[in-house]
């Protein structure tokens, strides 16, 4: 009896301890103070404490610079793409155009089934066409694009079901479509938007492909290609590698802390609708 | 409730990692890639910089002032000597020019020749100043497109023209479109304390090379060291194999269409790199292995040789990088095959990594262009290289300047060089791209055992052939 | 006076970025690959028109065909190896009572960090000397696998890394279809003597058939689609031993010598086969599984 409780448990933990050993590996070698000491005893908690492996990194891997890029660029092009996609649901949803509507709808739904890197070399021959080859742009505008499809899906889907009454009162309070979509609309959206601000967020966050291709400039980057480049830079010190997979996975944890079911009913959610 | 943590956590992020990128961009300036200023790189770096600083003359004239991007390959440790020569270069350059501010942006060496270079290229718009290789498959190729800059008549206004070596990696038609930077060889490096423990002698013949290699083995030590994850790793010994069973005039024979791939001689070459192979005298694993790694394998005395560029030599006189070895590599160059063909005595000697600059230049940029030129490129320039980096010179130096050399190692590799009857290059230099690329992809596979010396060659002279036919 | 909500600068204003931008980095991209995947552009010299040559050059290419291969085998593995444990492992957490947040959270995590972090750590855990499964395995007395180094092991090397980022945010999904069964259902069954394995066997993976086929779905896309984990972990070495298609088409595209309109033409293929293989599934067992989840 105790046994068939028992079992679950031990199989699952088991899987949790799999699924988190390399997290905890890497943040013990992060703090130990040679390649030899991390072979000698690998899952170890280090013998003497070296945190000023996370300094050396810092400087060495110039993450300030990586993080700072990647934290301004997953910010704004996922709040860019939360509010040009609620604009846009709003508009087919819930304005009176509804042919045109539904044929946005259709158009913007055939994004979802091209799969993520088909794009890539000709979006890139586009960004260098355009000029923005090496600058910002030439990842804000991929990313944003990029987070319309799933948003505007998503976003149609929730204000579908907000109640039609509130618009008339609004409408006969003297509030323009504008108007209304600021004042009484978004703020009822919020969930979903906050939502798909987080997935494309995290998304934008952690995308390496474009990030990688399109920007060589070394001040531009973000954190993925500059975290690949620091591991390329300084092969043979593990620990430093270590802290850089740290710098790299913490705020993310942090946010996840904070905001798991957001993330988790967001990406759950977003892929199965699409 | 949750919500608005949740966005206070993201405000806080953001505020917090711009308050941190503001503490940390003290060095964002120089736009660096990875590594952090070593050591005596430190003072001209920051000064360099251009925080504002004095260096830049901004302050004396009322010149506009402008910047030119300069695209470098010195990152990384083993690349610190030559960051410093190149942080000096710039600094003296901006002083001369007003309003002249360098944006130096720093690659790794194979991404910036084989990734971002020809992107750029094709897109136009390449850095101002660029780490550039010459040969068919690089400066020469970017050169036809129109896309390099024509520095014939800046160094013959300097009156450097003559001075150089060898410009022929460079030069189209008779006009010079890049500058080597300096001269390299690739051959043995090897470790003297365990050659002396094991009683080996410098070989000088294949067969005592290949002895000294067994011995090693038989004591658990790995013969060569070697990273192949880097194809072109490989391709240096192998080069120099043609170059002694095929003799020199292969190297440029095959694009000529004098030389083919798959003659005996060079199936030779192939076949004895396999045998090593299927020896086990190189690394375990050397597939996974980068070019960092094998320095590691040899330098932690893993392995007892290493068949590698002269460029490698400023790492050995440096404590922090070479550790225990410091001061104890020799050097040798690969020793002549019975049945070789050729001069066996010539050793591989490149002169095809400089730097080029854009075509599309503004007059003040040329202006900087033309002082940059004049800085980097004199004999104290090239002597500071030969001393403090170990780089062999690009131009000629006196006999004075030579003299000063003090570095056992350094000295060793000059004399093969001068003992030597002559250098042939390395064929990524004389073959088109696309059959580079493709030996890049067959060495690997000869490497893993999938492919045989004489599959590797002819599927080589395969594409040498299309390649001639549409040149 | 018209309606506000008829206003159609209000509505341009609201529709036209989107679209723009839509447009330009979806719709265009599209329209150009499928131009230039027609020529030999490699962005230096003028290119010219070579007909299905591309295609041709691609699937002559031993290579290429090898990095179809393997793309199928990450769809074969995600289908055969991890759908199986996916549901195990949801079976599981459903089943329990305490700890379920606890498991559901800390799975859920390797899905949300970036896959070339994930390649990095892995390819650290893979490092022959100094990386931690070599030295478990040196415990137990088995000599250092040159994991990322030797063909035959690298392709299940970059498999497990890949599975570990991507089960736990699969086994979540499943887990929420397995809860949101009604649990009149169970307790009748219980009722009427079944245990728990046969509860979940008869009831429970029934009615999450269609939920399982969207996840067969998103393994095939994902499948198609891995190339991050394979350019950070091996660049699809050695010797191609874990090319996929689209790690080969970066490679020819942005390498040594770089062939835009070969490139563009591989991104078809992918496209094509990505679009293939969810048909046939559709048609084969999409069909049967059918219940309209969503």
């Amino acid at each position: 009896m105790l046994l068939k409780r028992v079992v679950p448990h031990a199989v699952l933990l088991a899987y949790v301890a799999a699924v988190l050993f390399p997290f905890v590996f890497v943040l013990f070698s992060s703090l130990k103070g040679s390649n030899v000491e991390i072979a000698a005893d690998p899952f170890g908690i280090p013998k003497t404490w070296h945190p000023e492996n996370y300094l050396e990194a810092w400087v060495k891997a110039k993450i300030g610079v990586y993080f700072f890029n990647s934290v301004y660029l997953s910010f704004t092009s996922a709040l860019t793409a939360a509010l040009l996609s609620a604009a846009t649901a709003f508009a087919i949803i819930r304005m009176r155009y509804p042919r045109i509507g539904r044929w946005i709808y259709q158009t913007v739904l055939i994004g979802m089934f091209i799969p993520g890197n088909v794009l890539f070399i000709a979006q890139y021959l586009l960004v260098m066409n355009l000029g923005v080859l090496n600058t910002h742009w030439a990842l804000f505008l991929p990313y944003t694009a990029g987070a319309l499809p799933l948003g505007v899906l998503l976003l149609a889907a929730f204000m579908k079901s907000l109640p039609g009454e509130l618009e008339e009162a609004a409408i006969m309070d003297g509030l323009s479509s504008a108007g209304l979509f600021a004042k009484i609309v978004l703020p009822l959206t919020l969930p979903a938007l906050v939502t798909v601000f987080i997935v494309n967020f995290l998304g934008a966050w952690n995308e390496y492909l474009l990030a990688n291709f399109f920007i060589s400039k070394d001040a531009l980057r973000t954190l993925p290609t500059g975290m690949v480049g620091f591991r390329d830079a300084f092969r043979t010190n593990y620990a430093l590698i270590c802290t850089g997979i740290v710098y790299s996975v913490a705020p993310v944890l942090l946010l996840y802390a904070f905001l798991q079911k957001q993330i988790i009913e967001g990406m759950t959610v977003g892929s199965v609708k699409g | 409730m949750r919500k608005r943590l949740g966005i206070a956590v993201l405000i806080l992020l953001v505020a917090l990692s711009a308050a941190l990128a503001a503490c940390g961009s003290g060095n964002k300036e120089t736009a660096n890639a990875v590594t952090g200023d070593a050591g005596g790189a430190s003072p001209s770096a920051s000064a360099s910089s251009g925080t504002g600083s004095e260096a830049g003359g901004t302050d004396e004239t009322k010149a506009e002032p402008f910047t030119v991007s300069l695209r470098h390959i010195q990152i990384g440790e083993a690349q610190k000597f030559r960051k410093a020569i190149l942080d000096d270069v710039v600094r003296k350059t901006e002083e001369e020019i007003p309003g002249l501010k360098f944006e130096l942006d720093g690659v790794e060496d194979q991404v910036n020749r084989f990734t971002k270079l020809p992107a750029e290229m094709a897109a136009g718009n390449p850095p101002k100043i660029f780490d550039l290789f010459g040969g068919a498959g690089d400066a020469l190729k970017y050169a036809k497109a129109g896309r390099l800059l024509d520095v014939t008549p800046i160094i013959e206004e300097l009156g450097i023209a003559d001075k150089f070596l060898n410009l022929s990696q460079f030069t189209l038609d008779g006009r010079v479109y890049g500058l080597p930077i300096g001269g390299s060889t690739e051959g043995f490096f090897y470790n003297i304390p365990m050659f002396e423990k094991y009683g080996i002698k410098v070989p000088t013949t294949l067969e005592e090379l290949e002895a000294a290699a067994e011995t090693l083995k038989q004591n658990g030590i790995t013969p060569f060291a070697m990273g192949s994850k880097g194809a072109w790793v490989p391709l240096m010994m192998v080069n120099t194999l043609i170059g002694r069973y095929a003799g020199p005039e292969a190297i440029d024979g095959f694009p000529a269409g004098t030389h083919a791939w798959n003659s005996p001689e060079v199936t030779a070459a192939f076949a004895k790199y396999e045998e090593w192979v299927k020896k086990g005298y190189f690394t375990k694993g050397e597939l996974g292995l980068e070019y960092a790694d094998m320095l590691n394998q040899f330098v932690t005395g893993k392995a007892g040789m290493m068949f590698d560029g002269s460029w490698r030599a400023s790492v050995f006189k440096d404590p922090s990088q070479a550790g225990e070895l410091t001061g104890q590599v020799g050097f040798f160059p690969m020793p002549p095959v019975p049945g070789g063909k050729g001069d066996q005595t010539f050793v591989n000697g490149n002169y095809s990594n400089g730097y080029g600059f854009s075509a599309d230049l503004n007059e003040r940029e040329l202006t900087a262009v033309k002082a940059f030129i004049k800085n980097m490129y004199n004999e104290e320039m090239q002597l500071r290289g030969l001393l403090e980096d170990g780089v062999l010179p690009s131009m000629k130096l006196s006999g004075d300047a030579l003299g000063k050399v003090e570095d056992p190692l350094v000295k060793q590799i000059m004399e093969t060089m001068r003992q030597a009857g002559g250098a042939f290059s390395h064929f990524d230099s004389t073959v088109h791209s696309e059959v580079y690329k493709e030996s890049e992809a067959q060495i690997q596979k000869l490497i893993a055992g999938r492919a045989t010396a004489a599959e590797v060659t002819e599927a080589l002279q395969k594409i040498q052939e299309t390649a001639n036919a549409n040149p | 006076m018209k309606h506000p909500m008829r206003n159609p600068w209000i509505y341009t204003l609201f529709t036209v970025p989107t679209l723009l931008l839509y447009g330009m980095f979806f719709l265009w991209p599209m329209l150009s690959s499928a131009y230039y995947a027609f020529t030999d552009w490699n962005g230096l010299e003028n290119y010219r028109y070579v007909g299905w040559s591309n295609f041709a050059a691609a699937f002559g290419d031993p290579d290429f065909r090898r990095a179809i291969v393997n793309n199928l085998i990450f769809i074969g593995f995600s289908i055969f190896v991890q759908i199986p444990l996916i549901v195990l492992f949801a079976l599981l957490i459903a089943s329990v009572r305490r700890l379920r947040g606890f498991y559901k959270t800390t799975v859920f995590v390797p899905s949300i960090v970036s896959t070339s972090v994930i390649g990095i750590l892995w390819g650290f855990i893979y490092e022959p000397e100094v990386g931690p499964l070599n030295r478990l395995l040196a415990l137990f007395g088995a000599g250092p696998v040159y994991w990322l180094a030797e063909p035959k092991w690298a392709l299940p090397a970059v498999l497990i890394a890949n599975a570990w980022q991507w089960m736990g945010f699969y086994i979540v999904l499943v887990l929420a279809a397995i809860l949101a069964i009604p649990r009149e259902l169970h307790e009748a069954a219980v009722v009427d003597g079944a245990n728990g394995w046969q509860r979940a066997l008869n009831i429970t993976v029934p009615l999450i058939m269609p939920l399982i086929s969207v996840v067969v779905m998103l393994s095939i896309a994902g499948g198609m689609r891995v190339v991050d984990i394979v350019l950070v972990m091996t660049k699809g070495g050695p010797v191609g031993a874990t090319e996929v298609m689209a790690s080969y088409m970066v490679n020819e595209a942005m390498g040594i010598n770089p062939n835009y309109g070969f490139g563009t033409a591989i991104a078809l293929i992918i496209f094509a086969f990505a679009l293939l293989l969810t048909s046939l599934y559709q048609l084969t067992f999409g069909r049967r599984t059918e219940g309209g989840y969503f």
